[in-house]
């Protein structure tokens, strides 16, 4: 069967990977895409999107994981031999995608950013983040097939095209997994979407205390953006909710304006922001290296500094 | 008796990595070394369930030689021995390869009940080499564990996953494995005690030919460039006037309205 072969969490992340395979397909001189998919009625969908098959896995019992397709997944695999899979870069697509490549003793891109392929060798090149952030790897794989997680909402979802035609196949009931599911806590979905935002305000440790976000709140309010924060400031003072922290780890952002207040700029950090158009950093420490990755820097205490600026920008912008 | 497996790596501090603005180089000539953020919550998870249910902690690392130093660090963090893979070959490792090096190890020393690896690790952070192991020796794994309870009595255990989309708590059979995130705990900072204490525990040294195999890369690195921005780097005081134009130079870039 060969091809490209396709495995993600969700609908959205399907079409998304079935973009990126079916323009590498293309210069593959028209290799299959091969799409995994949970249900019939997304197997269509999936074929009009670009795949030419689909493969469909069989609802999992109660109780049990995702990753309870991982046995059924490496079957497929074996059997289909595909040049290349792409794995969504989900926190359950990751240890899908590792599990998968140690059973087939291949090689994995894990959260790979950017990939091109070597025509001439059929091979990916492809572009992961190393060090924190700091720098860039380029890797290939040597076993088959080459395997790369990939972020979501790295590529464009695929649209539909009128009238294609493709190939539905049902596979075999899945085993138990021994993973028991005991019991689920859905989050609650956050208000706030800061990867949307045209500016974003970032809060750092430099604030003393909860409370004191007001002043974050109210120098997004007057910018017309949204409150974000790097990990601390959600995950250890839990001022924050998580879905708000930037960085490697976190969320991506990349605004016109991204204000950093009290943020010290270590990589992780600065990773998350990097793409931002206009960097602005508020920091009292003038060695501090958010300076290094931005285009203003006003070295000073942020309770000194923010009321100024929002005094500034009021009557600047007239609000 | 419970018997744990904490993983660990030694890694190069990403903060002391300096890039070379021209030619996008890596500069590592002053760069540190460090247990790799996660497994620090890796070891320090280990000790503590150790701690409430007695049986053995021993710690775990493949490295090249130069990553000895690691060991009296990771023992001084609570676990009583240590086990030494180590190479000159081990020295760039991939996440397949160590997963790869790390089966065949354990599997040569026999039992163990729970294995416990950080979420990534802060060098490469592929987040691969917890669930690769769990596979390559058969055991259950549960990645991204915030929480974690053991019952030795029934060898199981039940884990809080921490997903994107909520909380999964699982329930699993020992043998298994685990991956932890970073606020499943607070690593202790070791004593002056038991830091001497550590140099006195014992390290087992196993070799690449204790482990008949060669282990090849499957994924090969072509190029590492640092990561640069093209930014002005522009400073200011928190004077009024200096206000004045920071917001000026916004509002012509038009990023604000
Ligand atoms: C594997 C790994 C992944 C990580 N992922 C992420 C991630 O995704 N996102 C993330 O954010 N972090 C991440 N981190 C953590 C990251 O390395 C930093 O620890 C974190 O970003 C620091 O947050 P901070 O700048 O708010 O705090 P700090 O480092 O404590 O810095 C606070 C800064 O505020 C300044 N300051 C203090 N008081 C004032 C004041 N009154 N006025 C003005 N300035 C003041 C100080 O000078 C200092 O520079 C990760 C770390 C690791 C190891």
């Amino acid at each position: 069967m060969a091809g490209i072969w396709i495995f993600a969490e969700s609908r959205e992340q399907t079409l998304e990977l079935i973009s990126a395979g079916t323009s590498l397909a293309r210069q593959l001189d028209g290799a299959a895409v091969v799409t995994f998919a949970t249900s019939r009625q997304l197997a269509e969908e999936y074929i009009s999107c670009g795949a030419g098959e689909v493969l469909v896995l069989p609802p999992l019992a109660g109780g049990q994981p995702l990753e309870a397709y991982v046995p059924a997944i490496i079957e497929a695999v074996r059997g289909g031999d595909p040049d290349i899979f792409l794995i969504s870069a989900t926190q359950r697509g990751r240890e899908i995608a590792a599990r998968v490549a140690a059973a087939l003793d291949t090689g994995l891109c894990s959260g790979c950013t950017a990939l091109k392929l070597d025509k001439e060798k059929k091979q990916l090149i492809m572009e992961r983040m190393l060090y924190g952030g700091a720098a860039v790897q380029t890797v290939v794989c040597s076993g088959r097939p080459q395997m790369a997680t990939i972020p979501p909402r790295t590529f464009e979802p695929a649209a539909p095209q009128e009238g294609r035609q493709g190939k539905v196949t049902e596979l075999a009931g899945v085993q138990p997994s021994p993973v028991k599911v005991v019991g689920r806590a859905p989050k609650a979905a956050e208000a706030v979407d800061i990867t949307e935002a045209k500016v974003v305000v970032c809060a750092g440790r430099g604030f003393e205390k909860k409370e004191d976000l007001n002043l974050a709140q109210e120098l997004a309010q007057v910018t017309g953006g949204a409150v974000g924060c790097t990990r601390p400031v959600a995950e250890e003072l839990r001022w924050l909710p998580e879905d708000l922290y930037i960085g490697i780890s976190g969320k991506k952002v990349k605004p016109g304006l991204y204000i950093g207040l009290g943020v010290a700029g270590q990589i992780q950090h600065v990773t998350g922001m990097r793409d931002s158009k206009v960097v602005l950093a508020v920091n009292r420490d003038e060695n501090a290296p958010i300076f290094d990755a931005a285009d203003y820097g006003i070295v000073g205490d942020l309770y000194d500094v923010v009321p100024k600026l929002i005094k500034e920008l009021r009557i600047a912008l007239n609000k | 008796m419970l018997k744990i497996i904490a993983c660990f790596k030694w890694v190069i501090d990403e903060q002391d990595i300096r890039v070379d603005q021209k030619s996008r180089e890596l500069i590592m000539e002053r760069v540190g070394y460090k247990i790799s953020d996660y497994d620090r919550n890796a070891i320090e998870e280990a000790v503590r369930q150790q701690e409430a249910h007695g049986g053995s902690v021993v710690a775990v690392t493949v490295g090249p030689p130069g990553a000895r130093q690691s060991l009296k660090d990771a023992l001084s963090r609570g676990p009583e021995r240590a086990w030494f893979i180590s190479d000159p070959s081990f020295a760039a490792l991939e996440p397949s390869q160590t997963a790869a090096i790390l089966a065949e190890a354990i599997k040569t020393k026999g039992e163990f009940d729970l294995i416990i690896c950080g979420e990534g690790s802060s060098d490469l952070y592929a987040q691969q080499v917890g669930p690769a192991l769990a596979q390559r020796l058969g055991i259950p794994c549960a990645t991204y564990v915030n929480k974690v309870t053991l019952e030795p009595g029934e060898k199981k255990l039940t884990a809080e996953r921490k997903l994107d989309d909520g909380i999964e708590t699982v329930s699993i059979q020992l043998p298994a494995l685990i991956t932890v995130l970073p606020d499943i705990n607070t690593p202790r900072i070791p004593s002056l005690k038991q830091v001497l204490g550590a140099a006195k525990k014992p390290v087992e040294e196993i070799k690449k030919s204790d482990l008949g195999q060669d282990f090849q890369p499957r994924l090969e690195t072509i190029s590492i460039l640092g990561a640069t921005m093209e930014r002005r780097r522009l400073k200011y005081s928190a004077e009024a006037a200096d206000i004045k134009a920071v917001v000026d130079a916004l509002l012509k870039e038009g990023v604000i309205a």
